[in-house]
């Protein structure tokens, strides 16, 4: 199994895996919140269509939580920016 | 045991093919070197692949969210605008009711130019008027003269013709009536609507 780190050439450790498991995940979620409003939109045409009415300001509100749920992660869950770790400790 | 046999040969073939040059197949690994003969028989353009980056697809990904809330945001705003606008019902003819046979059909437009119904002569006589959307999903309704009965052709929604309640199918409620009179004789006129349900507008 590959190890998150490698050696850098002053002798310090990067964090490198974590930052490609982070990027899959935050893709994945969006996926996933595209393929939920995807289907809320679809119940708010069939709704709107049908005169239900009442069933339409929940979806749109689920369709918004989704939106932000997405901007957040757009904006903020980001891979942390590379920091060393403390140098290990040279006999 | 016999495939995982011929499997393991197949890698071991084609990484010594690798090695030496002479792998006609692909190289999986470098997407711009993938130029064999069958990968160009699919509309699959790799090297435009290599240029989608993961940023590029995420705000491909956000864009899309966006543009999903803001349809639905929309569409409910629209239709939602739409249910609040009050219709005047003016008492209108319907042309060439008269000469209808018993057993036909005839499309009209009330109360607007833009509300298609229908008026049927059932097979007691009597006038029946309905407007022509499905309360599925508002796909015209059409006279079934066999069954005499109304039917929506796209998810096979069935409704009475005497009174508009459904009959079968997946329309939650029953079409929206439309009120007739019968003036001078023969003459049929469309005068109100009564929504599926009950609500009375006239």
């Amino acid at each position: 199994m590959n190890q998150p780190s490698e050696q850098s050439k002053n002798g310090r450790r990067i964090l490198t895996g974590g930052r490609t498991a982070v990027w899959q995940a935050r893709l994945v979620l969006l996926v996933m919140i595209n393929v939920a409003q995807l289907w809320i939109l679809s119940a708010t045409i069939e709704a709107a269509l049908a005169a239900h009415y009442k069933q339409l300001i929940p979806l749109v509100i689920g369709s918004g939580v989704c939106w932000l749920i997405a901007l957040t992660i757009f904006l903020w869950w980001k891979p942390a920016v590379r920091r060393p770790l403390r140098p290990e400790r040279r006999r | 045991m016999n495939s995982k046999y011929l499997n393991e040969q197949t890698v071991e073939s084609v990484l010594a093919a690798d090695r030496e040059g002479t792998n006609e197949l692909s190289d999986e690994r470098n997407v711009q070197r993938a130029t064999a003969r069958y990968q160009a028989e699919f509309p699959y353009e790799r090297d435009e692949e290599s240029e989608v980056t993961r940023r590029e697809f995420c705000n491909f990904l956000f864009l899309t969210s966006s543009a999903l809330f803001l349809g639905s945001a929309g569409f409910a705003s629209k239709l939602a605008y739409n249910s609040t606008i009050e219709t005047t019902f003016t008492p209108s003819k319907i042309e060439g009711a008269e000469t209808m046979q018993i057993g036909t059909a005839l499309n009209f437009r009330y109360p607007g130019e833009n509300d298609t119904a229908i008026l049927i002569r059932a097979a007691n006589g009597e006038f029946y008027a309905y407007e022509q959307q499905c309360t599925h999903l508002t796909c015209p309704v059409y006279y079934s003269k066999s069954s005499d009965q109304l039917e929506c052709p796209c998810h096979e929604g069935g409704f009475d013709v005497h009174t508009g309640n459904v009959l079968y199918g997946p329309p939650p409620r029953p079409l929206d009536q439309i009120k007739l009179e019968i003036r001078e004789g023969n003459e049929v006129w469309a005068v109100g609507r009564i929504t599926g349900g009950g609500h009375e507008s006239a």
